[in-house]
């Protein structure tokens, strides 16, 4: 390790591109190494992603990143940087003990909320599976698995990658002192207050590391019982979540409305486009209640009112989707009625569609043609298939379950309250706001993040 | 001035077709003496019209207040009129008010566009205020306002003289898709009126497929050229003006297939439809004679000898009595020229369509 950093060392001294080539040659047996270990291992886990290295079926002795623990050359490490309980001071008056210990704390909490032993112990099983000779007989949960092993891989890798980089720069910065180069420390110093910066954003990103995280969603808001008050709440959501989502400049279009007798509206379904807007919204699912006078009642009263949210996330990898059959679906004109054809001049054209085999139906009527209906509606059609398909995998997997009854339809999880007082109060993490107006406004950050960092960190033995 | 609009018209045309695929100016130029020649035939049908809302410019500014204030105006009077004793849905089946506030919405999607606080229009206020009392008094069908209809994945031209396509008649296109030898075919759409049937087959069909479609009326080829050109299609759809199977002679027994959406309305029904259908719509393309199968007949007929041996054809029907009119009408008058003949239910079940082979 102390070789590498000379190099470096030299190399930012001196960009020389010879030596730079040097380096890169020095470097590389170790790359070049793997594939020869594969090949003697018998290994066909690079299948499909030929890039990714399969460190599991490595000998014992050739396990660098898998087992043993990545350290200074006097054995510093993460958990020991940690451990030594350094002060965490400002950004600009630290020194590098400081950032050091700020850095170390943060890949802690990112493995912490990437369920890192969970993460080691599935990348094994992952491993096994691919191994088998049989694997391939069955292309399509090949491809599931050897896809899966490839994502776990990556994020591994990546946070391996940065713990690697921490430590190197701390060995560098040590050198630096022993030489006495005063450039070198600095740029090691400001190194590490770049990697302190990314670490901050890292721990954030780590909150999305779902599988499905990165993807669209369509949020659904149904009306509870209780009539007219109820359906004002479920159109007071959707507003919110239509706000919010432009807020984050998510694509927002309302796929499915389904308008109220009097006001609001009994169900609606919008379509959130955008990066990661999946894994923000999942934090929304189960029902709001909403604690107010009503407008609608003329004696003034004080009425509680609910509705559910659901948030289904729009997979990207078509591969993965659950298959639909034509013949097991029917597709009706929504609200048809009289002749139709050349009779009839009018811009209705809703259509809804049903999946005879589950019974699970989707309509839209928004859109300005029966054929673009007709898709949108299919499109949701599709995502709510493929929840149902996730959750029964899910089931099969027992990895993957206790996530997923996290978030279930149906927990009552936030009260905005209106009257006597004024409070958002979220039930799962018990945090609050004293304005409920932002709240329906879409400021809603505050509750997701409170809400997914909870969840991911409140298990200790997931380190 | 009759010129003038017509130019506009063009200008706006070739000015979409730019930006939807950018071509060379040389074929442009060559494209806007094709469609002259397309208008001075036309000229004794031609009517003062502009270009649709959504082709035009954005030249004309207004403030959020001002769009505020058009859209309450506009409410008030499509709720009014919807609720008037008797509404406008009970008198004829037109629209109901929630209807009239999406097409509100969608004209001014047509008309405006947002940027910094400001709103550039494609119309200046006048003309919208003028166009919602049109949709809200006269009845005049909201395509018609707007100048185009989307049907399939397409946005169409459309403008008086010639009908509005409905949302069942796309389910003809994906019909005709899964017949054996689609994309290499020789198909018809005859009556293709606003061309809608002929560009969504147009679109799907490989290297050396084409359409031919053909109508009676000018105005109907004119705007049928407008659309096959937006959409790229010349090479692709032929547009030929005559009576149903007159301009196609020189394909007798060659074609893969054929399909129509003819008037088949029976003329005493037409005087109590829906007012933006009969006081706006082209008879010419809903008037299908005493029983509304005239026509109907007339191109069962014809098919027999145009398509080729193999060949399919689809027609849209006026539903279940009539459809099965005409079915029958196949297997037991032409028996021996055709063979699988059914009928193809539409999406609110109603059997809309009549399909079959010939010999």
């Amino acid at each position: 390790m102390l070789f590498f950093s000379i190099l470096k060392r030299s190399l930012t001294r001196s960009p020389n591109p010879r030596i730079s080539i040097f380096f890169s040659v020095l470097q590389s047996p170790f790359h070049s190494a793997r594939p020869r270990i594969r090949c003697l291992n018998g290994s066909i886990g690079f299948v499909g992603s030929s890039e990714r290295l399969d460190f599991s079926c490595f000998p014992r002795r050739f396990r660098w990143f898998s087992s043993s623990v990545a350290a200074t050359s006097d054995g510093l490490t993460v958990d020991g940087i940690v451990a030594k309980g350094w002060t965490i001071l400002d950004e600009d008056d630290g020194d590098w003990k400081s950032h050091a210990a700020a850095i170390a704390q943060s890949i802690q909490l990112i493995k912490k909320r990437l369920q890192w032993i969970k993460m080691v112990v599935r990348l094994e099983q992952l491993s096994a599976t691919i191994n088998k000779a049989d694997l391939w007989d069955d292309p399509v949960y090949a491809g599931r698995v050897s896809r899966e092993h490839g994502g776990l891989m990556s994020k591994m890798k990546e946070v391996k990658g940065f713990e690697q980089d921490l430590l190197e720069h701390i060995d560098m910065l040590k050198l630096a002192r022993e030489e006495n180069d005063q450039h070198l420390e600095l740029e090691s110093m400001q190194a590490l207050i770049n990697m302190r910066r990314t670490a901050k954003e890292k721990e954030l990103e780590a909150l999305l590391a779902g599988e499905n995280d990165s993807c669209s969603c369509f949020i659904e808001v149904q009306a509870g019982a209780g009539g007219t008050e109820s359906m004002d709440w479920a159109a007071m959501l959707v507003n919110m979540y239509t706000m919010w989502a432009q807020r984050h400049g998510y694509g927002v279009t309302i796929v499915d409305e389904m308008p109220g007798e009097v006001a609001g509206i009994k169900r609606a379904t919008i379509k959130v486009d955008g990066e990661y807007s999946f894994g923000y919204a999942k934090a929304e699912v189960g029902v709001h209640r909403l604690v107010r006078i009503s407008p609608f009642d003329s004696a003034k009263k004080r009425h509680t009112s609910f509705a559910a949210v659901a948030v289904i996330p729009i997979l990207g990898d078509v591969s993965t989707r659950y298959q639909i059959k034509e013949s097991d679906l029917r597709i009706e004109r929504f609200r048809a009625g009289g002749a139709g054809g050349q009779h009839v001049n009018t811009t209705e054209s809703a259509v809804r569609i049903t999946h005879i085999p589950t019974g699970i139906s989707a309509t839209c009527q928004n859109e300005r043609s029966q054929h673009s209906n007709k898709a949108s509606a299919m499109s949701v059609l599709q995502s709510r298939l493929d929840q149902l398909e996730m959750a029964r995998q899910a089931q099969l997997n027992a990895e993957h379950t206790q996530s997923l009854t996290e978030i279930s339809w149906g927990n009552h999880i936030r009260s905005y309250v209106l009257h006597p007082y004024r409070m958002v109060k979220d039930l799962r993490t018990t945090m609050k706001s004293q304005s409920p107006d932002s709240v329906l406004e879409g400021e809603l950050d505050g509750f997701i993040l409170n809400f997914l960092s909870s969840s991911l960190d409140k298990d200790d033995d997931s380190l | 001035m009759l010129v003038n609009h017509q130019c506009l018209f063009l200008m706006g045309t070739v000015e979409m077709i730019s930006r939807l695929f950018p071509i060379p100016t040389v074929s442009l130029r060559r494209s806007i003496t094709i469609r002259a020649s397309v208008v001075s035939s036309s000229a004794s049908t031609a009517r003062k019209t502009h270009p649709p809302l959504f082709l035009r410019p954005l030249t004309y500014f207004a403030t959020l207040s001002d769009i505020v204030a058009f859209r309450s105006w506009a409410t008030s009077l499509a709720t009014a009129a919807a609720a008037a004793a008797p509404g406008l849905e009970s008198i004829d089946g037109g629209p109901s008010a929630s209807h009239l506030l999406r097409e509100l919405s969608w004209l001014l999607e047509d008309a405006t566009s947002q940027s910094c606080g400001k709103v550039l229009m494609r119309a200046d206020l006048d003309e919208l205020y003028r166009l919602w009392k049109e949709r809200i008094e006269r009845r005049r069908p909201f395509q018609y306002i707007v100048g185009c209809e989307h049907w399939r994945d397409l946005v169409l031209v459309v403008r008086e003289g010639v009908l509005i396509p409905r949302p069942e008649t796309e389910m003809i296109v994906d019909l005709v898709r899964d017949v054996e030898g689609f994309g290499e075919g020789l198909w018809a759409d005859l009556g293709t009126g606003s061309g809608a049937i002929a560009v969504g087959i147009g679109r799907e069909l490989g290297e050396n497929g084409r359409v031919f479609a053909t109508d009676l009326s000018l105005d109907a080829v004119e705007i049928a050229g407008i659309n096959v050109e937006r959409y790229g299609l010349k090479d692709k759809v032929e547009i030929r003006h005559g009576s149903w199977f007159e301009p196609l002679d020189d394909f007798k027994g060659k074609l893969t297939g054929l399909v129509s959406n003819p008037p088949y309305i029976p003329s005493s029904d037409i005087p109590g439809l829906q007012a933006e259908v009969s006081k706006h719509e082209p008879k010419l393309a809903l008037d299908g004679g005493v029983d509304g199968t005239d026509h109907l007949f007339h191109l069962c007929e014809g098919s027999a000898t145009v398509l080729r041996s193999g060949g399919f054809f689809a027609f849209e029907t006026n539903g279940d009595i009539q459809s099965e009119l005409v079915a029958n009408y196949l297997s037991t008058k032409w028996t021996k020229c055709f063979t699988n003949v059914k009928t193809v239910l539409d999406f609110a079940g109603i059997k809309r369509f009549v399909t079959g082979f010939r010999q």
